[in-house]
Parts: C-alpha cells; sequence; structure tokens
C-alpha cells in the first residue's frame, strides 16, 4: 500500500498555540448566542411534527416505493439485483412466472425490512428497470411492531412519489 | 509432440490435436461456443478467432490443426478488433434481457462481453423477434432470440443421446431451433442440453426464475441414486433466516465415469434430499429431542446386547460400513444388508444409468458384509433389535412373523408407532463418504452441507458408540480402511483423482 505524506499546516507560533483561533471561534458562538437571546423569534427552528420540513429535496432518500409499468402493473423482474447490491441483505425477493404476456418474470414477494435498511440507495442505483425509487419522500417511518416495518410487495406499490412544491 | 508458439510462450501438445484444445489445456481462455470438448468441433461461431503468423486472414482455433512452429498469437489490438466484431454480430439479434434470464451470472454471452465486447450498440433497425417460451419437453425451455445457434443442443442429440429430436429450422436471421413437428425432447438425458447452451436459449423448467446463480455455492459430490456414482456439483443456497435448500445438481467433468453428462433422473433427485432436510427424530411416532432420542439409541442398543442386528443400506459410504463392521465386531451385532429391491431393470441403460440402484454395493464383498436374504432371514430370526441404518423399508421387518423392535437410522422418511425410535441421521449432501462404482472405480464425495436442525451424521454417532472419536473420513481412511486388503494399495489423498480397483 502506498503512502502519502501530508504536510503539516501552522507553523507559525501563532497557530502553535492554538489559542486565538479557539478566541476567534467562541466569538462567532457568543456573537449568535446574544443576538438569539435578544431576538426569540428569529431562531430557525419549526414545530415538529405539527409542522413539516419544507426542505425535503428530490434527491433525499426516504421510504423505498416500487414504480408500476404505464399499464398499472408492477415494473420489477425480479432480477435480485437490489438484492445483490444490498449491503444490509434487508431484501427478500421471491419470483415467479408472469402469465399476462407483458414480461416473463415478476415478484411472488418483494419484502423491504425497513429495520435492517441503511437507506444507502444501492438498490436504487442497481435496478435496471428503474423499478425501485426511494423518492416517496417519507423520512420518518412509524409502526407498532416489528412486522410493521417489513414492507411488502402490495404496500411498496401503493406508495406514490412525492409531489414537488 | 509438436510445438508451438502462443503469445509468445513455446508450448507442447501431441499431434492431431486441434488448436483450440491446444490453447484450452494450457489455461489460455479462449471465447467459443459452438466447440465442446464432448461434442467436437463445428465452426459455426466463428467466436475462437487467432492470428496465425503465414495466414492472411485470422482463422478459426477449432478446426485448424497443430502444425509445428506454428506461431499464434490470441490476443492484440488486432485480433481483439476480429473478436468484438464477431460478438457484435452475435448479439444483433439477442433481446439482452439478462435481468429475466436464469443463465445471467454463468453465460458465455456476457463474459465475452466484458472481455472483449464493451462496444455500444450501432443497431437502427429493430431486431428480429422470436418465441420466448418454447416448452420443448423434458423440463427444457428454450427462448429463440436469446439463441446463438452455436447447435451445441442439436449435436448432442445426434451424437451422444442418437435420438435426433433437436435441429435447426427456417434460414438466415430467422433460423431458430426447435423440434421436429410433432416430436418433443424425449430422452433421459435431455436435460444435459442446458449446461451444454452457452447462453440462456436453454433453460431449465425446474430450476425457473429459482435462485440467480450468483447467489449458489458448488459443492463437489457423488450421485447416489445408482451404481454409476456420476460426479455432480450440488448447488445450494441458505437464504437469509431461511435454512440450507438444494436447488440443482450439475454434471462435472470425471472422464473416467460420466464425462460432462448426467441422468435427468439423478439431476432432480436433489429434491427427494431437500425433503430429508426437515426430518424429526420420533419415538413411536411422536416428536422428541434430539438429544433424548439419540440418548434413548444408545439405551436401547445396551438393552439388547448381543440379540441386535444392523440391517444397514448398500448406500452407505466405505467409512460407515467399515465403522459399523468393527462395532458389530465388538457387540456381536449381526450384520446383513439384503435390500430386495435393489435392482430395478426398468431403470438401466447402455450409457450412464444402472439397473443396481446401490450406491456403494460394491464395497460389500469386499469387506465381507453378508447381503443375503437367507443370511438376513437367519439373522432375523435370532435378533430381537433391528436396527435399519440408511434406510426405512419397516415393511421387511414388521411383516415378520414375531414383534422385533425396530430402530431406524436414516435420513429421513416415514415412520410409524410400530418403529421404536426414528433417528434423523446427516444425509447423503450432509456427510462425506467414500463410494465404489459399478466399475471399481472409488471415488471420495466431500459435500457437507452443514444442517441448522443439529442433526449428528452416521459417523458421528457411531464414533460415540466406538468411543475414539473417529469421525471423519480422513481419519478412518488412515487408521482403517488402507490396513484392508482390497484398499492397501489407496490413500486418502489418492482419492482425487479417482482410482480404479479390482472388483
Amino acid at each position: 500500500m502506498g503512502v502519502k505524506i501530508v504536510q503539516r499546516h501552522g507553523k507559525t507560533l501563532r497557530e502553535k498555540l492554538y489559542l486565538p483561533a479557539i478566541f476567534g471561534g467562541m466569538k462567532t458562538t457568543l456573537r449568535h448566542f446574544t443576538a438569539n437571546l435578544s431576538d426569540t423569534p428569529q431562531i430557525k427552528t419549526f414545530s415538529y411534527p405539527e409542522e413539516q420540513p419544507q426542505d425535503i429535496t428530490e434527491r433525499y432518500r426516504g421510504v423505498h416505493r416500487l414504480t408500476k409499468r404505464e399499464d398499472g402493473s408492477v415494473r420489477c423482474v425480479a432480477c435480485f439485483m437490489c438484492a445483490t447490491a444490498c449491503p444490509a441483505e434487508c431484501i427478500f425477493i421471491e419470483a415467479q412466472e408472469r402469465e399476462d404476456g407483458v414480461d416473463e418474470k415478476m415478484p411472488r414477494r418483494f419484502d423491504i425490512d425497513l429495520l435492517e435498511c441503511v437507506f444507502c440507495g444501492a438498490c436504487v442505483e442497481a435496478c435496471p428497470c428503474d423499478a425501485i425509487r426511494m423518492d416517496s419522500g417519507i423520512f420518518s417511518f412509524i409502526g407498532k411492531k416489528r412486522e410493521d416495518f417489513i414492507q411488502t410487495k402490495e404496500q411498496l406499490l401503493a406508495r406514490e412519489a412525492k409531489e414537488n412544491r | 509432440m509438436v510445438s508451438l508458439s502462443v503469445d509468445g510462450k513455446r508450448i507442447e501438445v501431441r499431434e492431431n490435436t486441434l488448436l483450440i484444445e491446444a490453447l484450452l489445456s494450457q489455461g489460455i481462455s479462449i471465447p467459443h461456443f459452438c466447440y465442446h470438448p464432448a461434442l467436437g468441433k463445428d465452426g459455426n461461431c466463428r467466436m475462437c478467432m487467432v492470428e496465425i503468423e503465414g495466414q492472411k486472414r485470422p482463422q478459426i482455433a477449432c478446426d485448424t490443426l497443430v502444425k509445428e512452429g506454428m506461431v499464434v498469437r490470441t490476443k492484440g489490438e488486432k485480433i481483439d478488433r476480429v473478436k468484438r466484431s464477431i460478438l457484435e454480430m452475435e448479439l444483433i439479434n439477442h433481446p439482452i434481457d439478462c435481468p429475466i434470464c436464469d443463465q445471467a451470472g454463468e453465460c458465455s454471452l456476457q463474459n465475452y462481453y466484458m472481455d472483449v465486447g464493451l462496444y455500444e450498440s450501432r443497431l437502427t433497425t429493430p431486431k428480429v423477434r422470436g418465441k420466448k417460451h418454447v416448452d420443448l419437453g423434458a423440463n427444457v425451455v428454450l427462448d429463440q432470440e436469446r439463441c446463438v445457434l452455436c447447435t451445441r443442443c442439436v449435436r448432442f442429440t445426434e451424437k451422444i443421446t442418437k435420438t435426433h429430436e433437436l435441429g435447426v429450422l427456417s434460414r438466415g436471421d430467422h433460423s431458430v431451433i426447435d423440434t421436429f413437428p410433432g416430436e418433443k425432447l424425449n430422452n433421459p438425458y435431455a436435460m444435459n442440453v442446458v449446461d451444454l447452451c452457452p447462453v440462456g436459449a436453454l433453460t431449465s423448467k425446474d430450476f425457473r426464475f429459482a435462485k440467480r446463480v450468483w447467489f449458489l455455492q458448488s459443492e463437489k459430490a457423488i450421485c447416489n441414486r445408482c451404481a454409476r456414482g456420476c460426479s455432480i456439483f450440488v448447488d445450494h443456497h441458505k437464504e437469509k433466516y431461511g435454512s440450507e435448500k438444494i436447488y440443482r445438481y450439475r454434471p462435472r467433468l470425471n472422464e473416467a465415469i460420466n464425462g460432462y453428462f448426467i441422468c435427468d433422473a439423478g439431476r432432480l433427485s436433489y429434491a427427494h434430499e431437500n425433503a430429508l432436510f426437515d426430518a424429526q427424530a420420533m419415538i413411536r411416532g411422536k416428536v422428541s429431542e434430539y438429544d433424548y432420542a439419540e440418548g434413548k439409541w444408545l439405551r436401547l442398543l445396551k438393552r439388547y446386547l448381543g440379540k441386535t442386528l444392523f440391517l444397514i443400506s448398500s448406500s452407505l459410504g466405505l467409512e460407515e460400513f467399515v465403522r459399523l463392521q468393527k462395532l458389530a465386531k465388538l457387540y456381536d451385532i449381526a450384520l446383513s444388508a439384503y435390500e430386495p429391491d435393489r435392482f430395478d431393470d426398468r431403470f438401466g441403460d447402455t450409457f450412464l444409468k444402472c439397473a443396481d440402484r446401490s450406491a456403494n454395493a460394491r464395497a460389500l464383498p469386499l469387506l465381507g458384509i453378508d447381503d443375503t436374504q437367507e443370511g438376513f432371514q437367519k439373522a432375523l430370526q435370532n435378533a430381537e433389535l433391528i436396527v435399519l441404518i440408511g434406510r426405512h423399508d419397516v415393511a421387511l421387518i414388521l411383516d415378520a412373523p414375531c414383534r422385533k423392535s425396530v430402530v431406524v437410522l436414516d435420513a429421513g422418511g416415514m415412520t410409524c408407532e410400530e418403529v421404536e425410535l426414528m433417528l434423523p441421521v446427516a444425509s447423503h449432501t450432509q456427510k462425506e463418504g467414500t463410494y465404489i462404482n459399478v466399475e471399481g472405480y472409488v471415488q471420495y464425495s466431500a459435500c457437507m452441507i452443514a444442517n441448522d436442525k443439529g442433526r449428528k451424521s452416521l459417523l458421528e454417532l457411531l464414533g460415540t458408540v466406538l468411543g475414539d472419536g473417529m469421525v471423519r473420513a480422513q481419519e478412518i481412511w488412515e487408521e482403517e480402511i488402507v490396513r484392508l486388503e482390497p484398499f492397501q494399495n489407496l490413500s486418502f489423498a489418492m482419492l482425487s483423482s479417482t482410482p480404479r480397483i479390482v472388483l
């Protein structure tokens, strides 16, 4: 393995002392502290969960969904690319023969265990059919028991993309 | 011997060898579809192009005989361009539906594209469409679009099975493989065309969509369905939160025994193995804890000391025979391997399938284990406890006039209230063992799929009873088997080369 030598920064006495830099930083903290103390309504917080965040971007990796074809049927062909790419091994697929003539193969079962998922997005990257996306915008998923977090094919298909405002 | 130069390296091969054979024997990778060692050359795919010095154009390696002083180049800008062009032509009408193709992961087209292809498609016209799902019969499904027309399957039915069911129909880019009108693929070796097919055109109906191949782990084993003992790969996988499951058997090259092929009956027998994986310990027909059942087996053995008969299967491994024989001698237990249903004349043929359905009965006379009906009847009369080992044909005992206690030590199978104890042991693919085939070849089956039910192998159970703790085949070979007269010229290490003994 190669070794890369990185030059150490800060050769002057002022830099070696650290203290001027620390006081510089503390000055900024103190300035914000006093400004906020004198004008509380200006603090950038909101009352979650009554108020929902408005800055969820298009690229945000939320809870997965399975996309559909134009005719409304499942787009996934159960090729297992997502399950292969998944570092958490949280995608459970069972394939079956597709009988409606649209394609040959489809998933019988497509479960994602959200408790194991690390929301890395590797499944979306791996999918050759654009059948799985994480654009639902759901950043907080609530369940009452463990089984609620295992998202089935039907639940994933029912989910729609987040509308962009 | 002829010496030639390949990519600047000198190699020596026998005269009259095909250039492709010479290259492959040296471990040089050379793309090919139509050439197959068992089917010979055909020269139709044009993938195996090499440059030969002195020849104007690139030549196909599969239809060129080696010559003294030949200078061959398999790599380089020029030859790669030729290979890329040929691959591009093969892929013109290929649907590239790898996501739904069972061959993906072990497909020659995919591999060659990654090696020499990697071009952008220049095709602007629509692809020629074919039928996607043609049931050829015998568990073989044909996808005409994926086919590269290498005709390996056609030549297999011509040269190996001589049944001639398949042919190439139509001309030009409408050429397709199909069965002749009104016929179906119908021979006991038909599923070998699935392995022969270098692409995903012929797939197995049995394995269809069952598993992506890159998840599978392959284990080397010996088929135990008849006396031939074909070499196979056992492809298995343990799903997360699931248990071990075998998905398919594939033939494993063994020139001495089965070549490149196995029969369909053997190939599909993996389902039988899978069914055994769930067997539970039973006492008088009721499910029991394994440890308790194992204790009961030892207690029964002790109670009926001197009045016990071991009725063993002739398909057990050589190591198990030797250990059982040792135990029988030590505790004065009668030993019989009588099997009324050993021979099945409807099963046998002249190629691979044998009428003798026993995997290892050849070892019985070598070890001096009795397998006659008279010997069995005599031993049965004197015994009070009958232990069926590796078999569960309890009807043989229960039909006997006087009542006996019956214990079954088998991988699985039926049980009933008449059976005192059913103790499941490791099945064929869960245990190692040595088997002697019908021609006297001694083969070692190394496949030991882990069992998650805490079930022990027969060798482990015998190791406990004998108290010497010898449970591995290698130990038993080194300590006991090599001392026996028929095996004195062998050693455990030699088994990988399939030695032959005189029967």
